[in-house]
């Protein structure tokens, strides 16, 4: 295997009044969609901003494609394109003239260039729009053109912090789509920083999860999730000794309610379930409900932040409604 | 990176301030409505007042470099607001992720307030003519003039800029070009002649960039007393170099 194109050692960056990344180690390997998760204010944009060399850190080192981040920002700026968080695009400009300036700004060469524009617009599916201002694209729209501006450089890394924040369930998809071709045509390494545990899950082949500063664990969705303990089936029985006849067969069971509800722990459970079925027969058990619940990254975050990452989503509605309010303004 | 590249990132920021301004030119009439003010209101006042001598000029003949030079100065001070802007939506932040150097990015923003000082400039020659205030608009003298309008913008708004990443929110940035665009006005020979001034005042003018601008465009459209003009434009040449300089070396504290 090739070796890591990114290495994060001890990365840490502290502001007066708090400690916004703290000692945070990985590594992301070739072709890899990379995730980091966690609540609002957990380091996340910190983080990228960190990598992408837009601030300094106070300590730790930062290696990128091979190069160290530090003593050489304009080599990663060079080979990185970025999806901010917030707007990238010029409402005051045309599409065409957004993408225009950003590959003036990446000097690439004038011969070619609004062939290589009007490539990129069209995998975007944006060609139609292209003469239009952006104030007048809508959010998924100004969303896949921020994309194409990162694209321009035909950049080996992709940053996005929360790519489809503020997205309708359509556009999310197009996005995810996207990112993922991305990754199988060109083979483009993601970095992207998302609160929402479906798109972590969807997307990624790694998650780091992050909580105030700290990278809490890494791994991917599958691991992660195993790492909860497994899969909980919910049994309904009116059958007199139920559960201790559960019990002989070997299964654990985690809670036990008067009315014939058990809950057990289990791995694979929709492959168990019809064996289950089979041997709670012949032991004379009715079995009138079942019911499986997989873990989620969810419980994978309360594990281990003993709170849930959807506490916070107050927080991201504020910022949503102050996002759109900075949109109608322009 | 080389120089050539360098320049080139700068003169691209300035070509797409240039397309936006092409997009919507109604921020360009919007802010001639003040200058027209002044010439129109203010001018036709002190000519009849004939308080302050402006020489074998007309009042409004000598008032006109220095209207002309406030609505540059006003378009190049609130520059440092657009940064703060730019920097609040996350335009900054893609900007600054790109290869570009910082000191680039600020010479780029410094230009672009220059270009948008050319235009302004263009509002309010037209709006002179217009009232009929004789100038000498020879083509090298509205040159010249337009080399020192860039000048000028580039000097007012790289001070705005170096001061954008101290008091980092819109409203104070706007608070401060108030504060600071107003006294320079009236502490300089835009609209009375530096003899009219007390010692105290004078003093002030007389380090005043205002000044030496005014005193430049008079002298190329007005006066055609070319005797300080080398004077003026080493001035202001110097003024420029110091304030895109320390607006580079502020910027790097933009995201903090």
């Amino acid at each position: 295997m090739a070796e890591s194109e990114i290495i994060v050692q001890d990365l840490t960056k502290v502001y007066p009044r708090v400690k916004a990344v703290d000692k945070v180690s990985f590594s992301v390997e070739p072709g890899e969609i990379f995730g980091l998760l966690g609540p609002n204010g957990a380091g996340k944009t910190t983080t990228i901003r960190l990598l992408l060399t837009l601030i300094k850190p106070t300590e730790g080192k930062i290696s990128i494609l091979g190069f160290d981040a530090l003593a050489q920002p304009n080599k990663v700026r060079q080979l990185a394109g970025y999806v901010p968080q917030d707007v990238s695009v010029d409402g005051e400009l045309t599409g065409f003239e957004n993408i225009l300036m950003y590959s003036k700004l990446y000097g690439l060469p004038s011969r070619g260039r609004k062939e290589a524009i009007d490539e990129i617009l069209g995998y975007l599916e944006l060609k139609v729009r292209a003469k239009d201002m952006v104030s007048t694209y809508s959010g998924g729209m100004m969303r896949r053109l921020e994309i194409a501006q990162a694209l321009v450089n035909r950049p080996k890394l992709l940053f996005l912090d929360e790519p489809t924040i503020g997205l309708d369930p359509g556009a999310k998809r197009v996005i995810w789509e996207l990112i993922k071709r991305l990754r199988e045509e060109f083979g483009t390494l993601v970095f992207i920083n998302t609160h929402d545990m479906n798109e972590a899950d969807a997307l990624c082949d790694r998650i780091g999860i992050m909580n105030r500063g700290k990278l809490v664990t890494i791994g991917s969705p599958a691991q992660l999730k195993a790492s909860v303990g497994g899969d909980v089936l919910t049994l309904d029985s009116k059958t007199s000794g139920f559960a201790d006849k559960v019990r002989e067969l070997g299964y654990t069971t985690i809670t036990e309610s008067p009315n014939g509800q058990i809950d057990l722990l289990v791995s694979n459970g929709e492959r168990l379930i019809p064996d289950l079925m089979e041997s709670l027969k012949t032991k004379g058990i009715e079995v009138e409900a079942v019911s499986l619940k997989k873990p989620t990254l969810d419980d994978v975050f309360l594990k281990y932040t003993g709170t849930k990452i959807e506490a916070s989503e107050s927080w991201i509605e504020t910022r949503r409604t102050r996002r759109t309010f900075r949109r109608m303004n322009r | 990176m080389s120089l050539k590249r360098y320049l080139f990132s700068a003169f691209t920021l300035a070509e797409f301030e240039l397309r936006k301004l092409r997009h919507d030119t109604s921020q360009i009439w919007l802010r001639s409505v003040q200058p027209a003010l002044w010439l129109l209101v203010f001018g036709t006042v002190f000519s009849k007042i004939r308080g302050i001598t402006s020489g074998p000029f007309s009042y409004r003949q000598f008032m006109t470099p220095g209207i002309l030079a406030q609505s540059v100065m006003f378009v190049a001070i609130f520059y440092g607001i657009t940064v703060v802007w730019e920097r609040d939506l996350g335009l900054l932040n893609k900007l600054l992720s790109t290869p570009v150097p910082r000191s680039a990015i600020v010479l780029g923003k410094a230009l672009s307030a220059g270009v948008r000082g050319i235009f302004q400039a263009i509002a309010v020659l037209g709006l002179a003519l217009i009232i009929r205030v004789h100038l000498s608009l020879s083509l090298l003298n509205v040159l010249c003039v337009f080399v020192i309008i860039i000048l000028f913008g580039m000097c007012f708004s790289s001070l705005s800029m170096s001061l954008a990443p101290i008091f980092r929110t819109r409203e104070r940035m706007m608070g401060i070009g108030q504060a600071i665009t107003m006294p320079l006005f009236f502490a300089s020979n835009a609209i009375y002649p530096l003899s009219l001034m007390p010692g105290w005042l004078k003093a002030i003018a007389v380090v005043n960039p205002l000044s030496y601008v005014v005193d430049a465009m008079r002298a190329l459209l007005v006066t055609g007393d070319f005797s300080s003009l080398a004077q003026d434009i080493l001035a202001l040449l110097i003024a420029t170099a110091a304030m895109v300089t320390i607006a580079s070396l502020s910027f790097r504290k933009i995201l903090v």
